[in-house]
Parts: structure tokens; sequence; C-alpha cells
């Protein structure tokens, strides 16, 4: 080239410059084009199927997510449930098919045609702090849960426990349908039949806490239950990691076998997934669809990958006190105007159209002939009618009409949400919608979504706390769920009707009148719309073959209980308790 | 033959100068026309030709020459459009890193080792200028320090200062945090990035290399002969200023401010790869960047094409700086 040519008659300040710049350039590109692109094999287990579990170890798991806290009692989400989970036992828990199995009570009673629920505890329980749980402990975990300055937007879960109001507002010293029958014996008497009791008991809410965390609920107290772990000492770095190490005292003699958790907060999914590669991860669990698609076509690592059942719910929230979906005909417009096998696109592997309030991995989910009739599946014409019903009425040919304002839609920037914001967008522009996206960190997010007024329209989803539609039904839409402060009804919809079949639903432990009660509740969701319901999500993950045991678990997303680490190199690791650097 | 002519020659000879300004402006062009070229719009996903066979998005194609991103939508014309958006910011953020650097720079060299007199409506004036910008509200900022010159030409008096130790220091407090940590620090506390928010605040945080420089030649020209001379004709502090050091040091505040806008692009680069630039769906090279990260082992493209244009681009102005710096400099040339 004739520039290189130059530099051999002698130097010139700006060829000098040149090749310096040039250099890293350069660089780029022989690495751009050097990169290989196969996966590193995984990193074998060093025993055959059959071997006994070891002790030991260090799990090491990550998201992109954060949490807000580790207090059963107080606002918690997925990614936070998992170590709550790890660190405080319930009476009752749900093994690896959803199904409700006693935990630390030994058994339970139904009385009174379902109104009474009495539990024997397990004798011996050894909190992390040495004392032994009894029954007593229930009952001040129970109500320093559901006391009115518990800022936890789930309370209304609890609303049917006899004495619940009175103990709400304040008027009653203690929950009078808590009662302890004796050292190990607690009963939960309730207003009227349950049909969701042990369920919603089986979340984390009501988990027992130790002495240390009072009568009441202070967000400085040190998480401290009887899990199979405890959290380490100096273990939760805000924004970081967490570090949890094994309860030497769990009730279940020999488990945990691992000596230590740790996730890692804020970590991308490029960052993840290139980690696990390098075997500084053991469990991928939030994989982008393009890595999804390598990891599935590599038979090295088809047999370590697993796809989760379909439990979480997304959907475009639009704040039902907000304008313009104050408008039940905008919403409808919305909901109409989404076509959501665009949203399939983005993530072949992980989303599942949906037209209805219940994902496919729910019972309850309907079968063609009886989902939403109406409503929630794209019809651009009808979506048009609406804005026009509405009073804004859009004309295509020549893009004017529909909402005057552009519409606030707060999201964060990780993960699909970002993607399926943009295709919102451009599928709302059609029939006159303008949204303008704000990005916020996650913490913001949910603030934002949680508070009333703070967000327009936001993208929402949840993941069951049970498998059940009531865990889908009560907590996002019904009025009881708006709490003064925070609630996870993000569209603010308040229904008389629904809110009236969905009790009923409740109370009914008829299975079959239960669904048809749930499923009237469900039609009027997909009518007006608190909701546009676009898919449900199933996760796809990869662990390393040394990563041995059950890991994976339908509520919890992960349960470390029963995991244990295959590999000498990694059971030579500092002891549990020791701080992570 | 006249200086400015002979430094023009001096330019065009410059093998620096002339392959950054043909980089800069082949990059100017494909900004500009680029979207005219491509067949799809640069924010429209095509769900009909975006996706190939095989279910993942389509690679490099006559009708989608550097392929389809994630959302399906036309990488080229994002390109192109990107490319407008990352030099117009990049662009304006210098010239108002320029302006006030020079501003400062220039104030700061004059009134060194002297206490100088500020009116009082221009210590009001940054105030109010800062309790603006800490409102969000630029314009406001702007037209209060606008007006609070005008009352200062106006009402003069004021408390003797030294003004070059307080901006000085300023200067000192600012450089003490790394550039785009602070320009970080700042797009993360916004409550909403736009294309008007963020070369403001690239302006208002890059200036500081641009004073100092500006001091340093001001503090050598303010002792020169006519300079002096037009001290003693009585003409005002400002005019002299004005007419006889800012064309004294123009050179070096030209090669510094053309640095810059690589700097500049670089800045925006790394604000909107981490999320605090400018909102989606509109593209940035540093967006485009983290969008294509994900599946740069199946679509390097994706992550290549953003990469080539904040690597050109950055080169293209530095080199162009390197060729106007012995340019403008014939001692060294």
């Amino acid at each position: 080239m004739r520039w290189i040519r130059a530099t051999r008659r002698g130097p010139r300040r700006g060829d000098g410059a040149m090749r310096a710049s040039l250099a890293p350039a350069l660089l780029l590109a022989v690495a751009a084009l050097g990169c290989h692109t196969s996966l590193s094999p995984p990193i074998p287990a060093e025993h055959g199927d059959d071997a006994p579990p070891r002790r030991g170890g260090t799990l090491r798991l990550a998201t992109f997510k954060d949490i807000r806290g580790l207090d059963p009692a107080g606002p918690t989400e997925g990614v936070a449930n998992q170590a709550i989970h790890a660190i405080f036992a319930g009476l009752v828990d749900f093994d690896d098919r959803g199904r409700v199995v006693p935990d630390l009570a030994d058994r339970w009673e139904i009385a009174e045609g379902g109104r009474v629920y009495r539990f024997t505890l397990h004798e011996g329980v050894r909190m992390h702090d040495g004392e032994e749980l009894t029954a007593d402990d229930v009952k001040r975990s129970v109500e320093r849960a559901l006391h009115k300055t518990t800022p936890d937007p789930s309370a209304s879960y609890f609303e049917g426990i006899a004495g619940y109001a009175a103990y709400a507002e304040g008027t009653a010293e203690h929950l009078d349908g808590v009662v302890v029958e004796g050292r190990y014996v607690v009963t939960f008497r309730l207003e009227e039949p349950d049909a969701t009791f042990l369920s919603v008991l089986a979340g984390p809410t009501l988990r027992p806490v130790c002495r240390s965390a009072g009568d009441r609920y202070v967000d400085t107290w040190q998480p401290c239950g009887a899990g199979p772990f405890k959290l380490a000492p100096g273990g939760w770095r805000r924004g970081a990691s967490l570090r949890l190490v094994r309860h030497d005292g769990y009730f279940r003699a020999g488990l945990p076998y691992l000596d230590a958790v740790e996730w890692t907060y804020n970590m991308q999914q490029l960052t993840q997934r290139f980690r696990f590669e390098a075997g500084e991860l053991d469990f991928l669990h939030e994989i982008s669809q393009a890595d999804q698609t390598r990891f599935a076509g590599d038979p090295r690592w088809r047999p370590f990958g697993s796809t989760d059942a379909d439990t979480t719910l997304y959907g475009e929230s639009m704040n039902t006190t907000m304008p313009p979906f104050d408008n039940v005909e905008v919403r409808r417009a919305v909901a109409a105007a989404i076509d959501r096998e665009h949203y399939r696109l983005l993530k072949p592997a992980y989303v599942t159209p949906l037209d209805q309030p219940i994902p496919p991995g729910i019972p309850g989910y309907a079968s063609d002939d009886v989902r939403c009739r109406r409503g929630q599946r794209y019809d651009y014409a009808a979506a048009l009618e609406h804005m026009r019903k509405a009073g804004f009425p859009y004309d295509p040919a020549t893009g004017r009409g529909g909402w005057p304002y552009p519409i606030d839609y707060v999201v964060y920037d990780q993960g699909l949400l970002i993607y399926t914001a943009q295709l919102l967008q451009q599928e709302l522009a059609k029939i006159g919608l303008r949204i303008e996206l704000r990005l916020v960190s996650w913490q913001t997010f949910l603030t934002l979504q949680h508070r009333r007024g703070g967000a327009a329209m936001s993208p929402g989803n949840w993941a069951m706390d049970y498998p059940d539609p009531s865990s889908f039904f009560e907590p996002l839409f019904t009025t009881r769920a708006i709490g003064p402060e925070s609630t996870d009804n993000t569209a603010f919809y308040s229904n008389p009707r629904f809110d009236d079949l969905v009790a009923r639903a409740r109370g009914e432990l008829d299975e079959t009148q239960r669904e048809a009660l749930y499923r009237e509740a469900g039609a009027i969701l997909c009518d007006e719309a608190p909701w546009a319901f676009t898919f449900s999500y199933h996760f796809v993950s990869e662990r390393q073959p040394y990563v041995r045991g059950p890991l994976q678990h339908p509520v919890w997303y992960v349960d470390p209980t029963r995991t244990w680490i295959d590999r000498s190199d990694r059971l030579a690791e500092p002891p549990a308790g020791s701080e992570s650097p | 033959m006249h200086g400015r002519a002979k430094a023009g020659v001096r330019l065009f000879s410059n093998r620096s100068a002339r392959l950054g300004g043909a980089v800069i402006a082949a990059l100017l062009a494909f900004a500009l026309l680029g979207p005219f070229a491509a067949r799809h719009g640069p924010l429209e996903s095509d769900f009909v030709h975006g996706l190939g066979a095989d279910g993942v998005p389509v690679g490099p194609s006559a009708d989608f020459p550097l392929g389809a991103d994630r959302l399906l939508r036309d990488e080229f014309a994002r390109l192109a459009y990107a490319g407008r958006v990352s030099l117009f910011i990049a662009v304006l953020a210098t010239l108002i890193a320029t302006a006030l650097g020079a501003l400062v720079g220039i104030v700061s060299g004059w009134f060194e080792g002297a206490r100088a007199r500020v009116p009082w409506a221009v210590l009001a004036g940054v105030a109010g200028a800062i309790a603006a910008l800490a409102e969000g509200r630029a314009g406001l900022a702007v037209l209060v320090i606008v007006a609070a010159g005008l009352v200062a030409v106006r009402r003069p008096s004021g408390p003797l200062l030294d003004v070059d130790g307080w901006l000085m220091r300023l200067a000192d407090v600012l450089l003490a945090f790394p550039f785009l940590l602070l320009v970080m620090a700042i797009g993360a506390s916004l409550d909403r990035t736009t294309a008007v928010t963020i070369f403001l605040t690239l302006g208002a945080t890059g200036w500081l290399g641009i004073a100092r420089v500006l001091r340093a030649k001001t503090m050598q020209v303010r002792s020169l002969g006519y300079v002096e001379a037009s001290r003693a004709l009585g003409q005002s502090t400002a005019w002299v200023m004005l007419k006889h050091v800012l064309p004294n040091v123009a050179g070096p505040l030209i090669v510094t401010a053309t640095v810059l806008v690589a700097q500049m692009i670089i800045a925006d680069s790394v604000l909107s790869y981490l999320g605090v630039g400018i909102s989606p769906p509109t593209p940035t090279w540093g967006r485009m960047l983290f969008e294509g990260a994900d599946d740069y082992l199946v679509a390097p493209w994706l992550v290549a094409a953003p990469a080539g244009a904040i690597l050109l681009a950055v080169w293209g102005f530095n080199m162009l700086g390197e060729g106007l710096r012995d340019a403008l400099d014939p001692r060294d040339a």
C-alpha cells in the first residue's frame, strides 16, 4: 500500500500515528476473523450415573436481574424467591412436580369442611440461630408477615384467615385464625373453605423466621430461617452477589450436599454464556436464542439441556387509571392490534403465543374450544374499530388520527422485553398509538410499575407462585391486590364481577365448578383487557455435566437442596461460612 | 503566500489529513444517502423477507445488504441512519465542548496571576444555569446565561475574584473523574435520554482538555507586543480576547476539537452500549453493537458493521486531527 511504502522514505508524523491507530483495528479484525465458532466442550463428571452424592463445593449461578430483599414477608419476585426458598423452609412445600408436600410440618389434617387446617411440626427442627422451631414461631412469623406495617403486596392471598381483617386494620393485637395448640401443633382457621390455601402456604410469605426477626417487619433484618442454606456473613452484596452456605443443622439429615450457593446479579446474558462455557458458572438459565440454537445443535451439550413447562405469563400491562387506558376501547384496540406470532419470532425456542390469561403449563389453561372467544387475538380491522369507538379514529392511509399524545412505556434494558417493546411500538403505531420507551434499571422498573400512576404502560410478566389459575388472577387483577404503596396489579384493574368470580372459585372445592368459574373470570379479562396477553414463556437451561442431582424446579426455578458437584477440583474450595472475595 | 493559504496547501499535501478526510467524507455520504438507498426503513421489521428458512434472521443479501437484525430490521438502513445520529451527536457535543473550553481557557489564561472583577449578574447567571440544568431544563439554562451576559454588560460591578484559580480548580475536580465514568453517571441519572440530552451531557463534560490547552496558549499570546499595544489603546478585555487572542489560539483549538469528535463518538457508543444512550428504537452505532452481541457467533456481521463504523469514524477524525496539527503548526512540518 502506498502509505506503507512512504514510511520507508523516512519518518513522517502523520504516518506514524496512522500506523499506531491502525494497529488496534487490524488486531480487532484478526480477532473477529479468528474467533472460534464452536462451543467449548462440557466439563465432564468424574463418576457414573449411579454414584452416590458427594458433599462440598459451591454452586455458581447468575442472572441479569437483581433482588430487592430476602425477607419472605417483604416484596419479592422470582429471582429473590430462589434464595428465599433456600433460606426459609415452609410448613409445606412444592415437590418437583408442583404438588404440595409436607416440609417443616410432618403432616396436616383438614377439618370442618375445609375451614380448619391443623399442622403437626417436625420435632427438633433447628433454625439458623440454633433455636428450635415451635408452633409459637409459626404464629409469630405469620403475624409478622401479615401485620399492617409489612409492605407485602401479596397479603391479599391470606385474607381468608379468620380474624385477618381486624388484625390488618390494627383493631386486634393478634391474628385469631392462627392458634397454637401445643409446642408442635398449629392450626389455621379460615373464614371460608379455600381450595388454594395449602398452595398459598407453600409460597414464601408465611415461612417461619428466627426470633431475631421480631414481631414486626424491618428491612434491615438479617435473613434467618430453617432452610437448607443460610446467609454467609456479609454474603449479600446489594446489586452484585449473594452467597449462601450450608445450614449444618438442617432438619433433613445429610442435606444439603453443597457447601455453598452463589448468585451473581446484574450479569449480562452474553457474559453468563461465556462464563458458563469457561466453567465459571455451573448452570445457565438465561440463554439467548442464538446460543440456545448452538447448544441444542451440539451433540456434546444436548444431554445437559432441559426445557421447563410454560408457567410464565407475559403481556402488555395497561394502567386502567391513566389515559388513554382508562378507556376500555383503547385497551381492546391494543389487545387486537398485536400479532402474537411476531413475538414468537423473536425467540422461537422459548415463546408460545398466547391469547388468554393462563399459560399452557398451568392447570386451567383452556384448550382451543373454550379459550377467550373475543378480545385477545390479532384482528387489525377490529383494532381500528375499537379506536374509533374510543373516540380516537385512526386512518392508516394518511397516518392521521389516533391518540394525540406519546405514551410512556417503562421497560428495563435486558433480555427479551426490550425487543418486544420495540415490536409493540411498531404494532401500535399502526392504530395511532405512539409509544415512547423509557429505559430504566430493574429496580426502578419495579418501583414505577408497582406504584399508582408510575407507568401508563409496561411489560407485564408473572411467574406462578403455585400451579393454579388463582396464582395469576388474584395478585394481578383483583381489586384487593391493590395495596396503598405497592401492588402486583400493575394495571390497577378493578371489576367487582371479576373479583366475585375469583373469590367464589377460591372457596369452591369442586374442581369442575372451580374451573368453570375461572373460565368465566378469564373471559372478562380477555374482553376488558387490563393486559394484552401476548405469550407464555418456558425456560431453557444448560448445566455442566458435573452438576448432579435435581436442580431445576417448576415453582422455584432452582432448588439446590439435593444438588451436588461431581468434580474433586471443585470440592476443594474455601470452607462453608467463609465470605466470598 | 498568505499564511492561511500555506496551511491549506500543507493540509492537502498531508497524507493523514487526506486519508482521514476521505474516510469522514465517505461516512458522511453513507449516513446521508444510505437510508435512501436501503430498501427498508431503519425502524421497520420485515416479517416476510427478514426471516430465513431456518427461522433465524436472514444474512447479507441483495435485499438486506448487511442482513437483518433480531427484530428483522434492515441492518444496512439502520447502520446508515445510526451514522446520522452518532455523527450528529458527536459533532454537536464537540461544538459545545469547544465553545465552553475556549471560553474557560482564554478567560483563565488571560486572568492568570491577577484578580478580576466578576459582575454579580454573571455569578447569578452561572448559579441559575446550574439550577436549571439540575432540573433538566437546558434551554432555560442557555437563556439564563444570555440574560446574565446582557445584564453584565450594563452593570459590570461585582467582586474581585481569582478567576483563573476558580476555573482551574473546577477543571481539576472534573478531571478527577474519568470522562466516561462521569458521562455514564450523568446519563444514568437522566430520567429520559434523547439526542439533545446526550450531546448536552457530552458537551458539558468534554471541555476540560481544550480549556487546559487554550489557557496555556493564551498565557503566551497575552504578552505579545500587539496584544499589549491593543490594551494600551484602551480596547476592552472582551474585544482583545475576541480580536487578538482567539485567532492566535485557533490552530490548537481546531486540532483538539477534531480529535475530540473521535472521543465523542466513542463516548456516545459507550453510553448506547451500556443502555444509557438514546432509547430504542432509534439506532446508534453503540446500541447496534450491543444488540448484535448476543448473536455475534451466528451473525457476526451484526457486530462487525457497527464496530467497523465506529472504528473508521474514530480513526478518520484522529487522522484528520493529525493532519491539521501538521498543517497549522509549520515549525514542526
